[in-house]
């Protein structure tokens, strides 16, 4: 079973989180209300894919700017979209530099709103894709033993087979046979799929260091 | 002792006129009246003689004497008399003699030469008619008097002219008698004018009076008065004309001046003090030695009309029948006449007060009219205010109202996915619905709210509770608390906090100061951002403490903080305060600031407590 995207609702006004609540829970999400961001985070909400959408003004604990902050900390990666009833200039760019994936004016549109909750679960669909993938590029490297590193290294330098038992001392069908498990380990076909492979790994700073 | 009186002698001396000092004794004047000495007659004449001979130059002694004719009479008492006269004036005799009447002429003409030799004579108040019938030695002079009885008529008939009776009334002494034939020939013309002139000549004063009681309006009585009556008793004319006038049911007129008083309505009349001046002015030039005639002496005393006011009113006669030139006694004046300046100060008085009166009436109606332009102009400043409220408080309030509208359309999309998707779910359905009304119902009570607050009203007095209006205030400022993070506590006082006064300006102070507050706590860290409104009520004051947790007051700020347009904010432009002393003045009440101990400021606002409407619902 495809669990639901799960949208945290943190507004103080009771009534509009019901309707908000209601709104996502009948557009197919999993939604649940929260009084404050206070409350929110108490509940530990679990790292799953969804998203927050956050009145920037409420009363009582940290506010929607600080939420972020807080959230970053604790390893939770939501994406959050902010609320707002009166937007201007000085709050919407706050908001932005705090990370906030999207600025809502109130009263808001279902559909703007809906747009915007697809747009915020969208990229965070798209950060757990990247952190699931970096996660098991990086097992996958971790399982390689330390001559079969060192050739893989020599293959992503674009050396030959013979260079590179000539560079480790040993035979060229020894080589072979190492290139072969690093290959199967990294789950690449072709010298071409593991020079990308080693370009992500670069890109994401390999476990090396 | 001696010395002295020698000294104040010769002191004297020298400060006397030399003229006076070379006089050694006055000139003498006498003066012999044919009646006695109070006859008005001769009071009069005396009185104009005297003042004209005190005129002259050097001291002129004026002796009178009286013949009291015609009360005494004979040849022995002219004898008598005569010898009085001799032997009195022996000594200093008279410079000139003056004779007083028809009766002192003819005596003097007669024993002039014998007593007083040498001295010229001077007459006045004598008949014309009887110097008409003397020879008159060349040194005696005058002016002799014509009656007037005929004019004196003329003029009563022609103010009662529907008398048509003439009436003369005449005594039994000797000059009584003589008036009869003169005025017979007088008043020959008027037989035509009248029915009937009656001469009562001689009777008994109490047959007079009689006679008198029976004559009807249609009588003009004529009378010289008379000296004795037809029972020998005797009068001076004037008592007589009095009696007759007394007693008269018609008007009396009569020939002398004198009678004007006693009841008589006048006549055309010589006046005796004339007379007597004209004498008077002949006895000084004849002591200066001069010519009688460079006086250029009329032939007749001249007569003017002279009658009593009184009479001319008692008897109906026109003010303007009277002619300009008569001579008018006892007119009694009017208010008017008696008390013109008196008159004219009240009414200067009352007009000055009226004026004042009006330019105070005018003065009030201005400065009330000036009061309603500046209740006008606070209104509309008032009403300005609570604009300018509005505008700051616009976020909050468009918080305050899409939040609802936010729900609504949340939940009507809510509403229309679950119809697309087909699921019966009536009892969500049903919910959603609530909600959506209650949303509305929430929407619209804040613009209800706020309407109420910023729309512009008419200023009432009404009772107002306290505890309400912060509370009302709480609602209108709660989205903007919330907004600026600010707590915002209302601490009620229990019961009923009554004011008079109009509940939205008491609305506008309490904002107007949670406001000013809530500016004061912006700089606090969040959560240390407190405004407290407290109400309290004491016997008669009802108070309500806006306290903060802002920087409190600067000491040199205090005396300006309510002034207009002071500010110690960079966007503030300093009304706020100033219109809720404003407000507060204008309820009766003060409002003051001080810094609390445990820092921040303190507003207090203390306004009457409404004892009476609070004792009247209790009732």
């Amino acid at each position: 079973m495809i669990t639901k995207p799960m949208v945290h609702v943190i507004d103080d006004d009771e009534s509009l989180r019901t309707a908000l609540l209601r709104l996502l829970n009948g557009s197919g999400f999993e939604a649940t209300g929260y009084r404050s961001t206070g409350d929110f985070l108490l509940r530990h909400p679990p790292d799953r894919h969804g998203c927050v959408l956050l009145d920037i003004r409420m009363p009582g604990g940290p506010s929607g700017l600080e939420l972020n902050a807080v959230l970053k900390e604790q390893g939770i990666h939501l994406p959050v979209v902010f609320m707002t009833g009166h937007a201007d200039v000085a709050s919407s760019v706050a908001a932005m530099k705090g990370g906030a994936v999207d600025y809502l004016e109130k009263p808001i549109a279902p559909q703007a709103l809906l747009d915007a909750i697809g747009r915020a679960l969208a990229r965070d669909a798209a950060a757990r894709g990247a952190r699931q993938e970096r996660a098991e590029l990086k097992t996958a490297f971790a399982s390689l033993s330390q001559r079969e590193r060192q050739v893989f290294d020599l293959i992503v330098e674009g050396k030959l087979n013979k260079q590179i038992a000539a560079a480790l001392g040993v035979a060229e069908r020894t080589v072979k046979a190492q290139r072969a498990s690093v290959l199967a380990k990294l789950g690449v076909s072709s010298v071409a799929e593991l020079g990308r492979l080693a370009e992500r790994l670069r890109s994401l700073g390999d476990g090396r260091q | 002792m001696r010395w002295k009186c020698l000294c104040v002698a010769s002191l004297l001396a020298a400060l006397l006129p030399a003229g006076m000092a070379r006089a050694e004794s006055p000139r003498q004047v006498l003066v012999l009246y044919e009646n006695n000495r109070l006859l008005p007659a001769n009071v009069e004449g005396d009185r104009g003689l005297n003042r004209v001979i005190a005129g002259f130059g050097s001291p002129v002694e004026v002796s009178a004497e009286f013949l009291d004719y015609p009360r005494f009479g004979g040849e022995d008492y002219v004898r008598t008399i005569s010898t009085y006269l001799r032997e009195k004036y022996h000594e200093h005799p008279p410079a000139v003699v003056v004779a007083g009447g028809n009766g002192a002429l003819a005596f003097l003409l007669r024993n002039r030469q014998e007593l007083f030799p040498g001295a010229p004579l001077v007459h006045m108040g004598v008949d014309k008619p009887f110097i008409d019938g003397l020879k008159l030695p060349g040194d005696a002079y005058g002016v002799p008097v014509r009656y007037d009885p005929a004019g004196t008529v003329a003029q009563a008939l022609r103010w009662h002219p529907r008398a048509t009776r003439l009436v003369v009334i005449t005594g039994a002494a000797p000059p009584d008698r003589a008036w009869v034939p003169l005025l017979q020939q007088e008043l020959e013309p008027f037989k035509g004018r009248v029915d009937g002139i009656d001469f009562w000549s001689g009777l008994t004063t109490h047959e007079v009076m009689e006679r008198l009681a029976a004559l009807g309006a249609d009588t003009v009585i004529f009378t010289p008065g008379y000296f004795m009556d037809g029972a020998g008793k005797t009068f001076t004319p004037r008592e007589a004309a009095a009696l007759i006038a007394g007693a008269a049911t018609a008007p009396v007129y009569g020939p002398y001046n004198t009678f004007i008083g006693t009841g008589v309505v006048g006549g055309r009349v010589p006046t005796f003090e004339a007379m007597g001046e004209t004498a008077g002015r002949i006895v000084n030039h004849l002591l200066e030695g001069r010519a009688v005639a460079t006086l250029g002496l009329p032939l007749a005393m001249p007569t003017t009309l002279s009658v009593d006011w009184r009479q001319i009113k008692r008897w109906g006669i026109k003010e303007s029948d009277v002619p300009g030139d008569a001579l008018v006694q006892f007119r009694s004046p009017g208010l008017w006449d008696q008390y013109r300046y008196q008159a004219l100060s009240v009414l200067a008085v009352v007009m000055l007060q009226s004026m004042l009166v009006a330019i105070l009436l005018i003065e009030r109606r201005r400065r009330r009219m000036a009061e309603l332009s500046v209740d006008k102009h606070r209104f509309e400043l008032a009403h300005a205010s609570r604009l300018a409220v509005a505008g700051e408080l616009t976020a909050s309030i468009a918080h305050e109202i899409n939040q609802p509208l936010g729900a609504i359309l949340s939940n009507v999309a809510a509403a229309s996915l679950i119809l697309e998707s087909g699921a019966m779910q009536p009892e969500e359905l049903r919910q959603i619905l609530e909600d959506i009304r209650r949303d509305d119902v929430r929407a619209s009570d804040v613009i209800r709210q706020l309407r109420k607050l910023f729309e512009k009203h008419e200023v009432e007095r009404t009772a107002v509770d306290l505890n309400e209006a912060a509370v009302e205030m709480a609602i209108v400022l709660r989205a903007e608390a919330k907004r600026r993070r600010v707590e915002l506590v209302v601490r009620e006082a229990s019961g009923d906090v009554g004011v008079i006064g109009d509940r939205i300006q008491i609305q506008q102070v309490l904002i107007n100061l949670v406001l000013n507050a809530m500016d004061a706590v912006a700089e606090q860290r969040e959560g240390q951002r407190i405004v407290t409104v407290a109400v309290t009520k004491a016997d008669d004051t009802a108070a309500v403490e806006v306290s903060d947790t802002g920087h409190g007051i600067r000491e040199e700020d205090r005396a300006k903080l309510f002034d207009s347009f002071f500010s110690t904010k960079a966007a503030g432009i300093g009304l706020g305060l100033s219109i809720v002393r404003t407000l507060v003045e204008s309820h009766g009440g003060r409002v003051w600031a001080e810094n609390r101990a445990g820092g921040g400021a303190v507003f207090r606002v203390e306004l009457p407590a409404a004892q009476g409407i609070r004792r009247l619902e209790v009732a």
